[in-house]
C-alpha cells in the first residue's frame, strides 16, 4: 500500500530540450486529466444540481445545468419522511452487520489458510478465491427457490424479510476479504509468531495478539470493501425484499421514488445523492485504505 | 502434512512440557484449529454458493410449473426462441467492449496521472475514483435522468450545436451505446487504480538504462512498461469481464433490456423470465449459460493464482 | 415490519399533525379482539389518497371490532406483482391484496372464491364491464373484487391550443363537458392526420412503444379496433390474419410519426412528454394532467381528457382494472370478505373517487358520473369525459381475448409493441408475423 502514496521523482534530465518536452507533457497531461474529470464527474455533478431544483423547475426545462432557483425541499421532504429513513436503517443495519460477520469469518479463515498449511488449504484458498467468479446473477434464482422451500418447511418468514439479506451478503464479500487478509497475513515474517508459538501462546492468542494489530491497513481495506459492496448491492434486495418496509436504500429509491406518473426527479436524484453518501464520505477519509484494498491481489503478485 | 504437525506440536510440547495432556493437545492440535477456523467459510461457501449453484441445474430440469422434470427440455427450448440467441450476441458485445474501453481508458488516465507531480496526483485519483465509489444503481439514475426523452440535458446541451435531439435509450445503437458508456464510466476508475499501482511497481532504474539505449517513448512503453504490467493487466481484464458479463444494475434500470430486447443481458433477461414471469426452471436455464464464459475465466485465473501461490 | 399499536386519539393527532409521513407507514390501530386482519394496498401516487382507504378502513374496522393493519405497496418496478408472487410461493402474507389486472388469473388456485361478495355487489352497483369479468373470473367463479383505487381508463389526453391549431380537431367541442360527445368523426383515420400534422408542426404525439404498461394498453387498444388477436379466446394462435396484417400498417404509419425514443418510452415518459409541453396529445389517466396542475399550470389549462377514436371494429379504450383478492391461506377469511363489501358500497366508492382528484375509476356502471370528474379543473369539466360516462367504448385490455394466462405474457412481453416496432422498423410483414408466431407459442409453455 506505502508503494501508492510514496511520491516518485521523475527521471533525472541532463538536456534543456528535454525539460521542455516534460513541461510539455506535464500539460497535456493536465488538459487530458480535466477531459477525463469532467467525464467522470458530470453525472455526479448533474445530480447535485437536480437536487437543489424544485419540481416546478424542473418541468419547466429551463437550462438543465443551472439552477435558478435553488431550494433544499427535496432534502427536507427525504430526511424527514419515514419511508426514506427506514430505508437508511435498513440499508446501515445490513451493512453493518455484513462487515461484521464477514470479518468474523474472514480473519480466522485467512489465518489458518496464510500458516497453518493443512491437508486441503491450498485447494481451499484456490476454491475460495474461485467462488467470487460465481455472479450474483447466476445464484438469485436458485437462491429465491431455496428460501421459498425452506420457509416453507420451517414456517419461518424468510422471503421480504430483510435480515436474510445478511446471511446472503456474505457471499459476496468474504472471498475478496479473504483473499485480501491472506495476501497481509503472507507478508507477516514468519519468525514473529513462531516467536509467540514458543513462548507459549495459543494460535488464537497468536491471531488476537499479532496478526490483527499487524495486518490492521489491510483490515481497514477488507472492512471498507466489506461495506461498499453491501451498501450497494441491487439485485438480490431486488428479488428478496418487497414491502416498503423491508427495502434498502438502492432498491427502495428506485422502486419507490421513480412513481410510474409522478415527476419528481429533484426527490430521484436526492436519494440517490444521500444514498451515495456513505460510501463516498468513508472513500474521502480512508482512501489509501480502500485503494490498498483493491490494488492488495494485483500489487502482491 | 502431517510430519508437519507432529513437529509443531513437538515445539509446543518440548516448551511447555507440564500442559501437555491428552484433549488439550487435541484442541491445541494445527490441523483441528485450523479446520475450526475454516469451517464457517466453508459453510457459507457450501450452502449459500456451491449448493444454489448445483440446484439451478436440479431446477433447470424441470417444467414451469415445477411439477414434473423435463430434462434437457428447457435447454431445446432456450435454443429456437430468438430473443435467446440475441442475449448471447449482447452479453459478448456488451462485456467485450465495455471491457476492451475500460482498459483502454484506464491504461491512459493512468499514464496522465503517473505524470503529474505527486503531491497533486493524489487529488487527483481522488476526484477520478468517484465512479466507482458511488452504488451503480444510485449513479445509474443520474445517467438515466441525463438520457430522458423530454429532458435530456445532453440533448439540450446538443442542441446549442444543431445536433440532436439523439433517442439515447430509444434506438438499438443509442441504447447500447449509452449502456456501454454508463458501464465505462463506472468501470474505468477501477483499471486505473490498478493501473497506477502498477505503473509505480515499475523500478526507475528500468526507464533510466532504456534511456541511456536511446529508447524513445514508444520502445520504453512496449519493452517496458507492458511487460512489467502484463500480470496486473491480465487479472483485471479477466477480473473486469466476468464482472461485466454479469452485469444487472445498469441495463436494468437504464433500459429494463429494451428497445425490443436490444440491450438485454443474461442477468436482466433471466430476471424478467425467471422472477417476472414466474418460470423459475426457464431462468435458471439462462443464467447457467454464464457458466461456460466464467469457467475459461476461470482457468485463467486459477494459472495466475497458482504461480502467486508458489511464489508466496 | 414497523408496525406499533396506537390508540384511535393518538391516531387522529398523528394523522392530524403530518399526513405526509403516515402516507407509507404501515397504520395499524386499535387492539381488539375479534381477529386481525392485514391488508396489502395499492400505494397510491395521489397526496392523501391513501388516506382516505385508511379511513375507510377504520370506520369499518371500528364497527367490527377487528384489529387491522395495512401495507401501502408501490406499483413500482412490478413490486405488487414480485410481493404477490413471494406470498403464493411461501402460502402466507396479507389477508387481502390489492394486485393489478392479470394476477387474479395468475394465483387462481390461491384466490378464495368471492361469488358471495361479488354477486350482491353486481346488484347494488350495477353491471360490471367485460374486462372485469374476463380479468376476475374463472369458469363463474370470481378471483377477486375490482378496487376503485388504481383502476383506469388510458384514453387520450389532449392539448386543446395544439390540437386546434394544428391539426384543426377541437376537443372541447367534440367532448364537451356534460354533454353526449360528438365523436363520429372521432376515428383511428383523423387521429392519424391529426398525428402527422402535429409532428410536421413540431410537437408529436407522445406515444410509447416500450414494454411498459401504457405502451402495451394504447397498442392493445389499436389492435382491437381492428377487430386484430395474437390468439384468440379458445387458444389458437391467429396472428397471420388480415385484421393484424391492418394493425400493423396502422402502427407503422403512425411509428413514422412519433418521437424517435418512443421504444424506450416507461410509464412516466409520455407525462414528462406533456408536462414539458413537448406534445399535443398523450394516452395516459389523469395522473399527467394533475401533475402538470402542480409543476406546469399553463400546460394543465390546456388539457382536455376525452374518448378513444373508433376503428373499424368498433371503439375500444385501454382499461387497466385492480383488484383485491383475499388468500385461501389467509387467516381471516371472512373478515377479509366483510370489509371487502365495504369498500364496494357507492358511498366508500364516492370517497375514493374524490380523494384520487378522479383518477380512481368504479368498475361498476352506475358510477360513471359523480360530480367531481364534472368539477375537477382547470379547465373545469376536464375530466367529464374520462369514465366514459355515455357507455361510448369498449373498455379492454390489450390481448384479451386470449385465455388469460396467455394473454398475460403478451401483455408483459409486450408482443404487441414489440411486433408494430419490428415492422416499422422495415423488418418485412411476414417475417414479424412469424416472429410473434413463434413468441405466442413460447407462452403456450406450461
Amino acid at each position: 500500500m506505502s508503494t501508492l502514496v510514496i511520491d516518485k521523482a521523475g527521471p533525472t534530465r541532463k538536456l534543456g530540450s528535454m525539460s521542455r518536452d516534460r513541461a510539455w507533457a506535464l500539460r497535456w497531461s493536465y488538459f487530458f486529466l480535466v477531459l477525463f474529470a469532467i467525464f467522470f464527474l458530470t453525472p455526479p455533478l448533474y445530480m447535485i444540481i437536480t437536487s437543489l431544483k424544485s419540481s416546478a423547475e424542473i418541468s419547466a426545462a429551463t437550462n438543465p445545468w443551472w439552477v435558478f432557483h435553488p431550494t433544499l425541499s427535496n432534502y427536507v421532504e427525504l430526511l424527514t419522511s419515514n419511508q426514506f429513513l427506514r430505508f437508511f436503517w435498513n440499508s446501515a443495519i445490513i451493512s453493518i452487520v455484513v462487515v461484521i460477520v464477514t470479518m468474523l469469518i474472514s480473519i480466522p479463515a485467512a489465518f489458518a489458510l496464510a500458516r497453518m498449511k493443512f491437508w486441503g488449504s491450498a485447494t481451499l484458498a484456490t476454491g475460495v478465491f474461485l467462488t467470487y467468479l460465481i455472479p450474483d446473477s447466476l445464484l438469485f434464482i436458485p437462491l429465491f427457490k431455496m428460501l421459498a422451500v425452506i420457509q416453507d418447511l420451517t414456517g419461518i418468514t424468510l422471503l421480504n424479510r430483510w435480515y436474510v439479506l445478511v446471511f446472503i451478503y456474505p457471499t459476496l464479500t468474504v472471498p475478496f476479504c479473504t483473499w485480501i487478509m491472506i495476501g497481509y497475513f503472507a507478508s507477516i515474517p514468519k519468525e514473529l509468531d513462531e516467536a509467540a508459538i514458543i513462548d507459549g501462546a495459543s494460535w488464537l492468542q497468536t491471531l488476537l495478539r499479532i496478526f490483527i494489530p499487524v495486518a490492521l491497513p489491510g483490515l481497514i481495506a477488507a472492512t471498507i470493501f466489506a461495506f461498499t459492496v453491501s451498501w450497494a448491492q441491487f439485485l438480490y434486495p431486488l428479488v428478496f425484499t418487497t414491502s416498503v418496509d423491508q427495502l434498502v436504500l438502492p432498491v427502495g429509491i428506485t422502486t419507490t421514488l421513480i412513481k410510474g406518473d409522478v415527476f419528481n426527479w429533484g426527490q430521484i436524484m436526492t436519494g440517490a445523492l444521500l444514498g451515495a453518501a456513505p460510501p463516498l464520505i468513508i472513500y474521502a477519509f480512508l482512501m489509501d485504505y480502500y485503494i490498498a484494498g483493491l490494488t492488495a491481489g494485483a500489487t502482491k503478485g | 502434512m502431517a510430519d508437519v504437525v507432529i513437529e509443531q506440536g513437538g515445539v509446543a510440547r518440548t516448551a511447555r512440557p507440564r500442559k501437555a495432556r491428552s484433549l488439550r493437545n487435541m484442541l491445541g492440535r494445527k490441523s483441528t484449529v485450523a479446520f475450526f477456523l475454516t469451517l464457517p467459510l466453508i459453510l457459507l461457501i457450501g450452502l449459500l454458493v456451491l449448493y444454489p449453484a448445483f440446484y439451478s441445474l436440479y431446477l433447470a430440469t424441470l417444467n414451469k410449473a415445477m411439477t414434473k422434470f423435463v430434462g434437457l427440455g428447457n435447454f431445446t427450448f432456450l435454443f429456437k426462441r430468438e430473443t435467446f440467441w440475441m442475449v448471447v450476441k449482447q452479453s459478448c458485445i456488451f462485456a467485450i467492449t465495455a471491457v476492451i474501453f475500460k482498459a483502454l481508458i484506464g491504461f491512459i488516465v493512468a499514464h496522465f496521472v503517473h505524470n503529474i507531480p505527486g503531491k497533486k496526483q493524489r487529488k487527483w485519483r481522488g476526484m477520478l475514483l468517484v465512479p466507482w465509489v458511488i452504488p451503480p444503481a444510485m449513479s445509474t439514475l443520474a445517467w438515466l435522468w441525463l438520457f430522458d426523452p423530454s429532458y435530456s440535458a445532453f440533448n439540450y446541451t446538443l442542441s446549442f450545436f444543431g445536433v440532436g435531439p439523439i433517442p439515447w435509450l430509444g434506438e438499438t445503437f443509442w441504447a447500447r451505446f449509452s449502456v456501454i458508456l454508463v458501464n465505462v464510466w463506472y468501470g474505468a476508475p477501477f483499471f486505473l487504480i490498478m493501473y497506477l499501482a502498477a505503473l509505480k511497481s515499475v523500478p526507475d532504474q528500468l526507464y533510466e538504462a532504456a534511456s541511456i539505449d536511446g529508447a524513445n517513448w514508444w520502445q520504453k512503453m512496449w519493452y517496458v512498461t507492458l511487460p512489467m504490467m502484463r500480470n496486473i493487466i491480465a487479472i483485471t481484464t479477466l477480473f473486469s469481464l466476468i464482472v461485466t458479463f454479469a452485469n444487472f444494475d445498469i441495463v436494468r434500470i437504464l433500459t429494463s433490456g429494451g428497445p425490443l430486447d436490444t440491450t438485454h443481458l443474461f442477468a436482466t433477461w433471466a430476471f424478467q423470465v425467471g422472477i417476472q414471469s414466474s418460470d423459475i426452471p426457464l431462468g435458471a436455464c439462462v443464467s447457467l449459460f454464464m457458466v461456460p464464459i466464467l469457467a475459461v475465466a476461470a482457468i485463467f485465473i486459477l494459472r495466475d493464482v497458482n504461480k502467486r501461490g508458489n511464489e508466496a | 415490519m414497523s408496525r406499533k399499536t396506537l390508540t384511535r386519539r393518538q391516531f387522529v393527532a398523528a394523522t392530524a399533525m403530518s399526513s405526509t409521513a403516515l402516507i407509507a407507514a404501515p397504520y395499524v390501530r386499535g387492539a381488539y379482539a375479534a381477529g386481525k386482519l392485514s391488508i396489502g394496498f395499492w400505494d397510491h401516487w395521489v397526496p392523501g389518497a391513501n388516506d382516505a382507504s385508511t379511513a375507510l378502513v377504520k370506520e369499518w374496522a371500528d364497527k367490527e371490532k377487528v384489529e387491522v393493519s395495512i401495507d401501502y405497496i408501490t406499483s413500482n418496478n412490478k413490486k405488487i406483482e414480485l410481493t404477490a408472487a413471494a406470498e403464493a410461493q411461501a402460502k402466507s402474507g396479507h389477508d387481502i391484496l390489492q394486485m393489478p389486472s392479470w394476477w387474479p388469473h395468475a394465483y387462481s388456485e390461491n384466490l378464495e372464491p368471492l361469488n358471495d361478495v361479488m354477486e350482491p355487489l353486481i346488484k347494488q352497483n350495477g353491471e360490471v364491464n367485460g374486462t372485469v369479468k374476463y380479468l376476475g373470473q374463472l369458469d363463474g367463479k370470481w378471483l377477486a373484487v375490482p378496487a376503485t383505487p388504481g383502476s383506469q381508463i388510458k384514453g387520450p389526453c389532449s392539448r386543446i391550443d395544439l390540437m386546434k391549431k394544428h391539426a384543426g380537431i377541437d376537443v372541447q367541442e367534440m367532448y364537451p363537458a356534460g354533454s353526449p360527445p360528438k365523436d363520429d368523426n372521432w376515428t383511428l383515420e383523423t387521429f392519424l392526420k391529426a398525428a402527422e400534422a402535429c409532428q410536421k408542426a413540431g410537437v408529436p404525439f407522445g406515444i410509447g412503444l416500450g414494454e411498459t404498461t401504457d405502451s402495451v394498453d394504447t397498442a392493445g387498444a389499436i389492435f382491437q379496433s381492428f377487430g386484430a388477436e395474437l390468439v384468440n379466446a379458445k387458444g389458437d394462435v391467429t396472428v397471420k390474419t388480415d385484421a393484424v396484417r391492418q394493425a400493423l400498417e396502422f402502427y407503422k404509419k403512425l411509428i413514422a410519426v412519433l418521437p424517435a425514443d418512443a421504444p424506450s418510452w416507461d410509464d412516466a415518459s409520455n407525462n414528462k412528454w406533456l408536462i414539458s409541453g413537448r406534445g399535443a396529445m398523450i394516452m395516459n389517466p389523469p395522473s399527467a394532467w394533475a401533475v402538470a396542475k402542480r409543476d406546469a399550470p399553463q400546460v394543465a389549462e390546456q388539457c382536455w381528457t376525452h374518448g378513444f377514436p373508433s376503428g373499424p371494429k368498433g371503439r375500444f379504450a385501454p382499461f387497466l382494472p385492480y383488484f383485491w383478492g383475499v388468500w385461501s391461506f389467509g387467516k381471516n377469511k371472512e373478515a377479509a370478505k366483510s370489509l371487502l363489501v365495504h369498500l364496494s358500497s357507492p358511498a366508500a366508492i364516492e370517497k375514493f373517487v374524490v380523494a384520487s382528484g378522479g383518477y380512481d375509476l368504479p368498475a361498476y356502471a352506475n358510477m360513471t358520473k359523480f360530480k367531481t370528474w364534472a368539477e375537477e379543473g382547470p379547465p373545469k369539466g376536464t375530466l367529464f369525459h374520462y369514465p366514459d360516462p355515455y357507455h361510448r367504448q369498449t373498455l379492454s385490455i390489450a390481448a384479451s381475448p386470449a385465455p388469460p394466462k396467455i394473454a398475460q405474457q403478451i401483455y408483459f412481453q409486450a408482443t404487441l409493441t414489440k411486433m408494430a416496432l419490428r415492422f416499422a422498423q422495415g423488418e418485412k410483414m411476414d417475417t414479424a408475423l412469424a416472429w410473434a408466431e413463434g413468441e405466442c407459442e413460447g407462452f403456450m409453455r406450461t
